[in-house]
């Protein structure tokens, strides 16, 4: 399914007395993925959470290819994952990668052919609990994609799992949501991931959030340039961490 | 292997040291042996046999409709939350009524057949049913409604794919308190008036003074409690996999609200519940000689000569149910508290203290009247018995609550096992205390009445009784509002010290 752009048009949101989010103007363009990096509470999350339309902004208009969030979340547009796996411990694999679709009322015929791509073919029918803690993000993000959505949230999906698992999940799994054509937005930690797997990196200040700097990222997909050993990469690693240094 | 064997090995010693006891007495007539108790079982199985059938089967019934009232409250809960205070606390409030109390209205009301036995089973259950499930309806992380809400679905379909789904551990835990609890709600039934059951074998025993039958039926009730209790934790075992360590109270309502929306809630409570009270008695017609409303128990109590003697009965009951509730907190407080400075103790002893909370006390209070005598000794021990294991078990596992790296603190600087214990071990039961001290308010006004009924010849247990058989209605609908009265008393002073020492131990409990 083609992504949609995100617009967000002055958006503002509080928490009692505080500001989490800034009046804040910012376009997600369509079919690319772009990563939100920034000092820990700076808002990232509520930023997305505000695109999800899980929170109202307070002022301002956020619109999802001409929609309102909920317009897009009730056909079915939307996906998320999260930091945690949120995976429902009494269904099986096969079972929590079908709620994807069964929420978005969607047919389930692609469950397997995810299971297998993101290599979980022998675990299909066991519980989460019998996964471990990667495994169960791949199951996560296969959640996430089975409903083939016009956008894909990503809130740190590799932030909870251990260094080098969270390599292997970043270097097998971006190909998927990038070949299905949907816009992702990701919130990270990690300038690294940031440039792995994106096309473009917003760097926000510490709250309330505001773009600081907008690095694009146009090496080309899956390219050996995208490696973290490569000099392009590196350069942007750079880049990226002067603007967020500035932030502190 | 060897840590299952080791309960039976301490239950097989016990039962030796009993008919030990007993022998070394030489025969008594306030206690039986465990030989005399399986002679007796043998020589009447065809009749103890029946009355268990009865009263199990009353039971059953009460714990289906119990149970089924409970997840009809918690739904409401869930589904309606500014709900929730109101229901919650008329739900409490209900439940605070002593058993006892509500046995003979319901007799009246019902006329001789099961429907007040399955009505106090109900009534026994509904209550920490509904707590767990409520628990366990809104234990549901954050991101697990998030992703329900993504796909632009609402509270209706989080409760159909999550909710109730993540409650099931919880409603187990809820099932697996009921199940005795239903056996003690039908045994109390009995106690009020019925033609058949083990509450009636107990009574005629305890009027002809026979010492082996009373033990015999308390036994055989507290071994149907025991399995019921198993039979409930096996199941959801195999159909959940894990427990949930829950609290089985309400919870904390001490947080920080002005005084003034307390007193209105206070308000609304009351006229809700005396709502509920006149409308139901309208609506079912039922006959005003003995379904009295609210208005006719006021202008009773207008009486001074009627207020008098209620506050009398009153003050007698209270002064066996205080000495007995303190008792057994500060005996179960105090035993957890040793055997977790003696651990080994504490691994044979917990699986008997979960058993023996399991049985519905009543049942054996017969056998401590008998045993320590029908004045203010043997009532005072059926309130302490009745609160002593519930609030073992529950300080049992507030103490293992304490936070393994502050234990480790305290063995890095060598310090003893009673300076742990007084200085982090204490404090991390306290929030476990407190909260089955106010589940043991309840049980104590139960403990009291019940054995007043039974045997004493004082307090408000015993007005009940004799206005119940002389049809003074009147008093007998008054001894009730006035027991409920003073649970929600009792319970909210429980409340005010449970603040007071929390904010001094674990301020971060209080919301």
């Amino acid at each position: 399914m083609p992504g949609i752009d995100v617009r967000c048009e002055g958006v503002r949101k509080g928490f009692g007395t505080v500001d989490a989010v800034a009046p804040l103007s910012v376009t997600f363009a369509a079919g690319r993925t772009t990563a939100l990096l920034g000092p820990s509470g700076c808002g990232k999350s509520t930023l997305l959470r505000l695109i999800a339309g899980l929170e109202t902004p307070e002022d301002g208009r956020i619109s999802l290819g001409g929609d309102d969030p909920k317009t897009v979340a009730g056909r079915g547009g939307l996906a998320m994952a999260f930091q945690d796996p949120s995976l429902l411990p009494w269904r099986s694999v096969r079972a929590n990668i079908a709620l994807g679709a069964e929420l978005a009322r969607k047919p389930d015929d692609r469950v397997d052919h995810l299971i297998d791509l993101v290599g979980l073919s022998g675990f299909a029918d066991h519980r989460p609990a019998e996964l471990s803690g990667g495994m169960r993000q791949r199951a996560a993000i296969a959640r996430s994609l089975v409903s083939d959505p016009d956008l894909l949230l990503l809130d740190e999906p590799f932030g909870a799992v251990d260094a080098l698992t969270r390599r292997r999940l970043g270097a097998e799994l971006p190909p998927l949501w990038w070949e299905s054509g949907a816009t992702a937005i990701l919130v990270t930690h990690s300038v690294e991931e940031a440039v792995h797997l994106s096309d473009r990196i917003l760097v926000l200040s510490a709250r309330p959030a505001r773009i600081v700097a907008d690095i694009p990222v146009d090496l080309p997909i899956g390219s050996n340039a995208r490696a973290p050993e490569a000099d392009a990469h590196r350069a942007i690693v750079t880049k990226v961490m002067t603007a967020l240094e500035g932030t502190a | 292997m060897r840590q299952r064997l080791r309960p039976a090995l301490v239950v097989l010693v016990m039962l030796a040291l009993w008919e030990a006891a007993v022998w070394a007495v030489g025969g008594s007539v306030l206690i039986s042996s465990p030989l005399s108790i399986l002679t007796y079982l043998i020589e009447e199985w065809h009749l103890v046999l029946r009355a268990a059938v009865e009263t199990t089967g009353n039971a059953a019934h009460g714990f289906l409709w119990g149970n089924l009232a409970a997840v009809a409250l918690a739904a409401l809960v869930i589904a309606v939350p500014i709900s929730g205070r109101l229901v919650s606390a008329i739900a409490l409030l209900v439940f605070s009524v002593p058993l006892i109390a509500s046995g003979p209205i319901l007799r009246v009301l019902y006329g001789p057949g099961v429907g007040p036995q399955v009505t106090l089973a109900a009534l026994a259950v509904y209550y920490t049913t509904f707590i767990a499930l409520v628990v366990g309806l809104r234990a549901v992380p954050r991101t697990w409604t998030d992703l329900i809400e993504i796909y632009g679905h609402g509270q209706l379909v989080i409760l159909a794919k999550v909710r109730a789904w993540a409650s099931f551990p919880y409603l187990f835990a809820g099932l697996q308190i009921a199940a005795p609890a239903s056996l003690l709600g039908a045994m109390i039934g009995e106690f009020t008036g019925a033609e058949r059951g083990l509450g009636v074998l107990t009574l005629r025993g305890m009027r002809g003074l026979e010492t082996d039958a009373i033990w015999a039926l308390a036994t055989v009730s507290a071994l149907i409690a025991i399995a019921a209790y198993w039979a409930l934790g096996w199941l959801g075992r195999r159909i959940v996999g894990y427990q949930p360590v829950i609290l089985l109270s309400p919870p904390r309502t001490v947080g920080n609200r002005p005084v003034q929306n307390r007193i209105i809630e206070l308000a609304l409570i009351t006229l809700a519940v005396l709502m509920f009270w006149q409308v139901a008695m309208d609506a079912a017609g039922l006959n005003r000689f003995f379904a009295k409303r609210p208005g006719d128990i006021w202008v009773f109590l207008s009486d001074g000569g009627n207020r008098e003697t209620l506050l009398a009965a009153l003050g007698q009951t209270l002064a066996f149910a205080v000495p007995g509730y303190l008792a057994g907190l500060g005996l179960g407080a105090g035993l957890a508290a040793l055997l977790v400075v003696m651990p080994g103790v504490a691994g044979a002893a917990m699986p008997i203290a979960v058993a023996l909370r399991s049985i519905p006390i009543i049942t054996t209070a017969p056998v401590l009247l008998l045993a320590f005598g029908r004045g203010a000794t043997g009532t005072i021990v059926v309130v302490a018995v009745m609160i002593f294991f519930p609030t073992l078990v529950a300080c049992m596992q507030g103490l293992r609550q304490t936070p393994g790296q502050i234990v480790e603190l305290f063995s890095s600087y060598g310090a003893g096992r009673w300076r742990l214990l007084t200085a982090a071990q204490i404090p991390a039961m306290l929030p476990a205390f407190f909260a089955s001290a106010r589940m043991a308010v309840p049980a104590a006004l139960l403990a009291v009445t019940t054995a007043e009924w039974l045997a004493t010849g004082k307090g408000i247990g015993v007005l009940m009784a004799l206005t119940a058989s002389t049809s003074n209605y009147n008093m007998l609908w008054s001894c009730v509002v006035l027991l409920c009265v003073t649970a929600a008393a009792m319970y909210a002073v429980v409340s005010w010290c449970e603040r007071a020492v929390l904010s001094i131990y674990a301020s971060e409990q209080l919301i």
